[in-house]
């Protein structure tokens, strides 16, 4: 009998401690800020505290760093930004995705750094974990119109800007004088007249003019802005209609097929084996590919930047692709803090200088903030690019960019795209691909 | 008559079975098949997961798999890898097994372990591996353009049928050796005498094998192609990591795709993510009851 009885409360006990660990979890995070057992509640809660996740150690972590501490030297001595570094961005979104289905916002920090192309799918989806800016003290006009039209919905501004996707074309002059051009003579020019040189350049230095990730291939969209057209009109997929697309699309796929552009097959054979492998003669994307570029040493002085061509020629072409914002989450107690801070720094305040200058300095983060381009850290002339003033370039170049239709299901679209251009390369029909492309997205977009 | 006051042997051994079993099953109810019901209410519904509806009508997202030609080509890509990687996988693992039970192979153990080796390595890994060799500038163009069997670098991963090879390949790698240690095991069962008797009735080789080995593997052969058609069914770190579904698609696995509408590069669709995951446990389910039924001599 007694042997009985400690077998049952042996087992008994096993089962009470197999279900504490299991309810452990959950508790754990339900009481938030006061528990923090296994540190899960992220927000600080702490009145001079802000928490914060970014994910690029060299990049826009130093930048958010820049922000921090301007506006602890003047504003607040005790002020402490807990940047929380994650691996990538996707992190972030993750972080908002299972807060929000569980409908648990206390494991958020207070800010998050969000990428532009992803923000309207999560504000419409996620409304409640994410709080507005709207009463924040900030000349909106001070930011490039295309920039903002991510982050406010509906005309309510949800995010400060950060970085900026403006992109550039660059290319290495040394190859291009090879072939026995100069970079003046790839600005202002249409995809026709750069095919014809890229063919040049193939030809004498072996090298691609154009290279892009085929898998996430983003030169549809870039080509597209640059047209200030859309592959989305009131909402709905606008690609078989679109004259335009179908003209982008025909340019990629010839280039591809000429041998002027290089379509990787992921992302980092774009990165480390087309452009720092030293295949390509030229680039075409969002500014943060530059630190990408100037991993290659040897190559420091050989680039220079200008902007893009366009299906007509005669204009130049300016588009904007990725960058991203900072959003405060529905889990920040100390919203107050939280808006001076970025209205202070980011928002333009009387840190913006100081941050941007050090955003610029330590992390190569260019602004869209128009005033930002007028001091003189972004004036100077980089070395890697031929001592040209590529960031006061830059932002100027920003300033040019044509708002067109965003749409939640913005990479939905690169996805399908990608895969028609892919086809159409591998001997498919145009017309057949782009219509497989509308009919896939419109399905997702459950139209 | 004690019978009365208490129970007799049979009832306390049965009531001392239950006990026993309650800890367990409350653990399984509550871990496994309460989520596997919540699962299915999930699978019900539609909108963004912070704020899910009743689908309109009920089973919306079931029928919307019909009208999904994503959906479909991952199915079909699933089922190519199936047809054709499970078979050659079992016969080359049985044909291994065959050598290695040889009893007088010397470094037997040694030759098991190589053998075995790649189910020792991660399935990221791997994939990781397999993408690297077979690259555009990887091991195995530098090889075959040496060989001068290539006239130039040829981008396996960047060609439909090509990167389904290469996933095919990497598969069979992985995965052999696993199989191979279940026939061993089996091969070991099967007396010796066995052999003997059928050395002494003039049976060669061939006859040995057909006739005695996989008669005999039988039950075995059964769970390894049930365990593989399973693990096929569900493939998803080679998909996403050696190609992540491309070129166009034409890599995608079901579990990829589904995870693709839960957590990947697309919009988040758990309701429809689940009712996907639903299909393909009824398709393992079919297809295992199937081998079953196949494979049961019993009357």
């Amino acid at each position: 009998m007694k042997k009985r009885l400690i077998s049952t409360l042996l087992v008994g006990t096993m089962t009470l401690s197999l279900a504490a660990c299991g309810g452990g979890s959950s508790s754990g995070s339900g009481n938030g800020g006061s528990s923090s057992g296994g540190g899960s509640s992220a927000s600080a809660g702490n009145e001079n505290t802000l928490t914060v996740y970014a994910w690029d150690p060299a990049f826009n972590i130093p930048a958010i760093q820049a922000a921090a501490d301007a506006y602890k030297a003047d504003v607040n001595p005790d002020f402490v930004l807990d940047i929380r570094e994650q691996s990538q961005s996707s992190d972030v979104e993750t972080a908002i995705k299972t807060a929000a289905s569980a409908g648990k916002y206390d494991t958020l920090p207070d800010i998050v750094l969000f990428q532009d192309h992803w923000i309207q799918q999560y504000i419409s989806d996620y409304p409640d974990a994410w709080q507005d800016v709207n009463d924040v003290d900030i000349n909106w006009d001070d930011f490039s119109a295309e920039k903002l039209d991510y982050s406010t919905i509906d005309g309510v501004h949800y995010g400060i800007p950060v970085d900026g996707g403006t992109v550039i074309t660059a290319y290495r002059v040394d190859l291009l004088e090879e072939a026995g051009y100069t970079i003046d003579d790839l600005t202002g020019i249409s995809w026709e007249e750069f095919i014809e040189i890229g063919k040049a350049v193939k030809e004498k230095t072996g090298k691609y003019l154009m290279c892009m990730d085929g898998d996430g291939n983003d030169l549809v969209y870039l080509m597209l802005q640059a047209e200030g057209v859309s592959q989305f009109k009131d909402g709905k997929p606008y690609i078989t209609e679109n004259e335009t697309l179908k003209e982008v699309v025909q340019t990629i796929v010839d280039m591809s097929k000429a041998g002027v552009l290089l379509l990787t097959n992921n992302w980092s054979d774009y990165t480390d084996k087309a452009i720092q492998g030293d295949q390509v003669a030229g680039v075409m994307n969002g500014n943060w590919i530059i630190p990408t570029i100037q991993k290659v040493e040897a190559n420091s002085g050989k680039w220079e930047i200008t902007s893009m061509p366009t299906l007509k020629g005669g204009k130049e072409g300016y588009a904007s692709n990725g960058g991203s914002s900072l959003y405060i989450t529905a889990n920040c107690k100390n919203v107050e803090l939280a808006k001076d801070f970025l209205a202070y720094t980011f928002g333009g305040g009387e840190g913006a200088k100081a941050t941007y200058d050090n955003a610029l300095k330590n992390g190569g983060v260019v602004s869209t903030y128009a005033p930002a381009g007028e001091s003189e850290v972004y004036n100077q002339g980089v070395a890697y690019f031929n001592n040209t003033p590529i960031y006061a370039d830059i932002v100027e170049m920003g300033t040019h960019v044509q708002i067109i239709e965003q749409s939640p299901y913005h990479y939905t679209c690169r996805t399908q795209l990608a895969a028609a251009i892919v086809n159409v390369i591998n001997g498919s029909d145009l017309e057949t691909e782009l219509k497989n492309a509308e009919d896939q997205l419109n399905f997702a977009m459950g139209n | 008559m004690n019978k009365k006051k208490g129970m007799d042997l049979l009832q306390k051994q049965s009531r001392a079975g239950w006990i026993f079993l309650a800890p367990a099953t409350l653990m399984i109810a509550v871990m496994n098949f309460w989520p596997m019901i919540s699962a299915f209410f999930t699978s019900l519904k539609t909108g963004s997961s912070a704020n899910m509806q009743w689908a309109e009508p009920i089973f919306y997202n079931y029928a919307r798999m019909f009208a999904d030609k994503l959906f479909q080509r991952s199915i079909i890509n699933t089922f190519l890898y199936l047809a054709i990687q499970v078979p050659i996988m079992l016969v080359l693992a049985i044909l291994l097994a065959q050598l290695l039970n040889n009893k007088d192979l010397k470094l037997k153990g040694f030759f098991r372990t190589c053998v075995f080796l790649p189910c020792a390595t991660a399935l990221v890994s791997y994939s990781l591996i397999f993408k690297s060799l077979f690259a555009t500038e990887g091991l195995i163009n530098t090889i075959l353009v040496n060989l001068h069997i290539l006239s130039e670098n040829y981008n396996f991963l960047g060609n439909p049928a090509s990167a389904k090879a290469v996933i095919i390949i990497a598969l069979i790698w992985r995965w052999t050796g696993y199989n191979m240690v279940f026939y061993l095991a089996g091969l070991q069962n099967i007396e010796y005498s066995v052999y003997e008797a059928a050395k002494i009735d003039g049976a060669n080789g061939w006859e040995t094998f057909w006739g005695i080995t996989v008669p005999l593997l039988k039950p075995t052969i059964i769970m390894t192609f049930i365990m593989s058609i399973n693990g096929t069914l569900q493939l998803f770190d080679e998909s996403v990591n050696l190609t992540n579904g491309g070129p166009a698609n034409s890599t995608i696995t079901m579990s990829h795709y589904i995870y693709n509408n839960t957590f990947g590069t697309s919009v988040a669709n758990f309701g429809y993510a689940t009712a996907m995951a639903f299909v393909v446990f009824i398709m393992v389910g079919v297809l295992a009851f199937i081998n079953l039924k196949v494979g049961d001599t019993r009357d």
